[in-house]
């Protein structure tokens, strides 16, 4: 190729290249609405489109094979939106770029069985808790690991970017903390004896062991005091507003209690239905 | 524009976090030291068995071919997966000693030797192709004045051809070194945490990029003068081949 | 590398190499039909004749760089070749040293270096012993501030000539010239033909695939013509070159000797 086509070309590229940063960078201020009324429509990325950003697998919260994924985050937001009269298109994506994705505007809020965490919150806004959660401590069968002290100076496996691995960074005396890109990664590193100890979402480690996931057991329950809300971009007041009002439908007319029993077998929280929650995390003033 | 530069070339935070990145990225270079050393190694004991002459050795030469065809067809990332959790399978069933399984050699633990066997495993048969190119374009008349002088293969190859041959092929030989180093960062999946998962794990915690771009700064800061280097050396050949030297 | 088997030692005068019915063939193509010789130590053979007639596919044959697909080869009384497989392939190598028409020095060595290391790899001399004996053969041929040379420093007259010093060392019974000067400008030639007439003058058993017709008619004790994969004719060189009596080889003298 002769010399000035190659520097044409070059400079083609360069330009093509610029331009998607700038309208990259450009779409997430330019998501029109200051103010206007419940019109969340304006919102969203998609026209009647409600685009959901989810780290599956991570039973039973998201799991499944595209397009049909299921899961007790993903029941509730078929759910919701259909009480918004919008259609779903679930997002496969990695968590630990999760928040930093849906404030970017990659997708319209993630349902993705998330921490609401102050940390968090400086980057997103959550809706009301939708989950009470704690972490689960699991260690290979026969440990002699069944406290949280126990930790010091071990091994301990983790997702990477979830509370439980702050939790391994911040509150225990691990001897390294390894983070791992899923967290059925973290748990069949524990299985495999190259980690001593793990610490994941309970409702997960859980899942698994219901499910006959063997070669681990749970030493103990940490109770974090965790709830999971759903995440949106800062800039989309209107969409928090009416998922929020969604959810709190579902929750009163029993199709809440209803999917809650059917993934976890058990009685919903009260924290959660009663809305004691949504007051303890604040979330509700910042809707 | 502003903002783009401040998130992602937000040199405060870079100092801030340097020493998270740089320990991540030391990380990097111990891989690709331990790693680049050994493929170098395997690829040419690969490449000189794929040559062994000979009726009875040819199941030698046809497992060399098979395992080269199968670890440049597979993605490192996959051998990485396979490595990870087939020795530690083996290990807790007893077939193999778990420290082989779960190596902890020389106080590192075990995703960096899987990540070195990985590696090892899959540069190694890159190398040895590359290996192998330089000893087919070693001139047949060195092996014939070798073997007339009565050397057999054995000292033939290890004396008159191999070292032709590795001195010829050094530049993409280095070549290969610096995409290794740069797929080092495939280790992280496993849990180990180097250069690009350093920048990965500050992105998450403070929602702030400026960790990778240190994080490619320092990439930068080896494999461009790397590269430079190895340009030079295929100048010097060129000029060398013109000039009708050998 | 086989126990060195003591070959029995042969006289001046008496054949130290026989070849029977050798044959060889690539594919369908014949290179060589039928060729029987018979070479006496002490005697210098020069082989002639056109390209594609055979003549360097036999010479290099004769150290089994070539296998041929038919015939027997025996070296000193033993067979060392028969029918398609090589019998003693060590003992016929290290009788035989081969100097190559594009000399094949071994470009990571010295001089010195390329002299010694088939004498310590292969005959298992030490180091000094060999150096102290590549440093002789070297002065031998003339080349003796070039010791510490690499071959890119050496003209191609100095390589063919340390090439020489290089298979002399080895101690070989018979030497191998395959078209050694066919490589090299005109001015150069002279040097490696002085070589080797010294070294057909000490004694040496020596053949030599050339076109130097001069070389052959003074220094050759039997000069053979060879064409289409035969031996056509040979002889004294007086009777070959001077008066042949087949017709191809009037032909092809005609054609070389007006030059």
């Amino acid at each position: 190729m002769k010399k000035s086509r190659l520097v044409a070309l070059l400079s083609a590229l360069m330009i093509l290249a610029a331009m998607v940063v700038v309208v990259g960078c450009g779409s997430s201020d330019d998501d029109s609405s200051s103010g206007g009324s419940g019109d969340f429509q304006s919102e969203l990325i998609t026209d009647g489109t409600l685009t959901v950003g989810s780290d599956i697998p991570y039973a039973p919260f998201e799991m499944g094979k595209a397009p049909d994924y299921t899961g007790f985050d993903i029941e509730l937001v078929n759910d919701i939106a259909k009480r918004l009269d919008l259609d779903v298109k679930i997002q496969d994506t990695a968590f630990d770029t999760i928040f930093t994705d849906v404030a970017q505007g990659k997708f319209d809020m993630v349902a993705s069985a998330s921490t609401i965490t102050p940390e968090r919150e400086q980057v997103v806004n959550f809706s009301d808790p939708y989950y009470e959660s704690e972490q689960a401590l699991f260690v290979p069968p026969g440990s002699d690991i069944t406290s949280v002290e126990d930790l010091a100076g071990k091994t301990v496996a983790a997702q990477d970017g979830t509370t439980g691995e702050a939790y391994a960074n911040d509150e225990t005396d691990a001897g390294q903390v390894r983070g791992f890109p899923t967290g059925a990664a973290a748990i069949a590193s524990v299985v495999n004896g190259q980690a001593d100890a793990g610490i994941v979402d309970a409702p997960v480690v859980e899942d698994a062991a219901s499910k006959g996931q063997s070669g681990f057991e749970i030493a103990t329950n940490i109770p974090t005091g965790e709830y999971y809300g759903f995440a949106f971009a800062k800039n989309t007041p209107e969409l928090l507003k009416a998922v929020n009002g969604a959810l709190a439908d579902l929750i009163d007319d029993g199709t809440y209690e209803k999917l809650f029993r059917k993934y976890f077998n058990a009685t919903p929280p009260k924290s959660i239905t009663s809305g004691t929650a949504a007051e303890d995390t604040g979330t509700t003033d910042e809707g | 524009m502003g903002d783009f530069f401040d998130i992602f070339f937000n040199f405060q935070f870079m100092a801030d976090h340097f020493d998270v990145v740089f320990q991540g990225f030391l990380v990097t270079l111990k891989l690709s030291a331990v790693g680049g050393a050994l493929a170098l190694v395997w690829g040419l004991i690969l490449a000189v068995l794929r040559q062994v002459p000979g009726k009875w050795l040819a199941p030698v030469r046809w497992l060399v071919i098979a395992y080269i065809d199968c670890l440049r067809g597979l993605p490192l990332l996959l051998v990485i997966m396979l490595l990870y959790s087939g020795l530690a399978t083996l290990a807790t069933q007893g077939l193999i000693p778990r420290d082989i399984g779960i190596p902890q050699w020389f106080g590192q633990p075990d995703p960096f030797w899987y990540g070195v066997m990985a590696l090892t495993l899959t540069y190694g048969a890159y190398m040895a192709e590359v290996y192998r190119a330089g000893i087919e374009a070693v001139p047949r008349g060195q092996t014939e004045a070798a073997r007339s002088l009565g050397m057999s293969h054995g000292q033939a190859m290890r004396f008159i051809i191999v070292p032709q041959a590795v001195r010829k092929v050094i530049p993409p030989l280095l070549n290969d070194f610096i995409a290794l180093m740069k797929d080092t960062a495939l280790v992280s999946v496993i849990g180990l945490v180097e250069a690009v998962q350093a920048g990965r794990d500050l992105y998450s915690e403070f929602y702030n990029p400026s960790g990778f771009t240190l994080g490619a700064f320092m990439f930068l800061i080896v494999t461009i003068p790397l590269a430079r280097f190895v340009d030079r050396l295929i100048k010097n050949q060129n000029e060398k081949f013109q000039r009708g030297l050998p | 590398m086989s126990q060195t088997v003591e070959m029995p030692e042969v006289a001046r005068g008496e054949t130290i190499l026989r070849v029977h019915n050798l044959k060889k063939s690539y594919d369908k193509l014949e290179v060589l039909r039928d060729i029987d010789l018979d070479i006496k130590k002490g005697e210098v053979i020069c082989v002639l004749g056109p390209s594609g007639s055979g003549k360097s596919t036999m010479l290099r044959c004769l150290n089994l760089l070539e296998l041929p697909t038919g015939g027997t080869i025996e070296l000193k009384g033993d067979v060392v070749f028969e029918g398609d497989k090589p019998k003693n392939l060590d003992d016929l190598r290290r009788e035989t040293g081969m100097v190559f028409q594009s000399f094949n020095l071994f470009p990571n060595m010295t001089a010195k270096g390329n002299v010694s290391i088939a004498q310590i790899r292969v005959r298992g001399r030490k180091k000094d012993d060999a150096d102290q004996r590549s440093i002789d053969e070297l002065t031998k041929v003339g080349l003796a501030e070039k010791v510490d040379e690499y071959p890119d420093r050496l003209s191609g007259g100095q390589q063919q000539r340390v090439a020489i010093a290089r298979a002399l060392a080895m101690d070989p019974e018979i030497m191998l010239f395959d078209e050694v000067t066919s490589a090299l400008d005109p001015e150069l030639v002279k040097g490696v033909l002085d070589v080797m007439r010294e070294l057909a003058d000490s004694g040496m058993t020596m053949i030599c695939v050339t076109h130097e017709i001069g070389f052959a008619r003074e220094v050759a004790d039997r000069v053979i013509f060879m064409d289409g994969g035969y031996i056509v004719e040979q002889g004294p060189p007086a009777e070959v070159l001077g008066d042949p009596k087949e017709e191809r080889t009037q032909k092809f003298l005609g054609l070389v000797l007006d030059h």
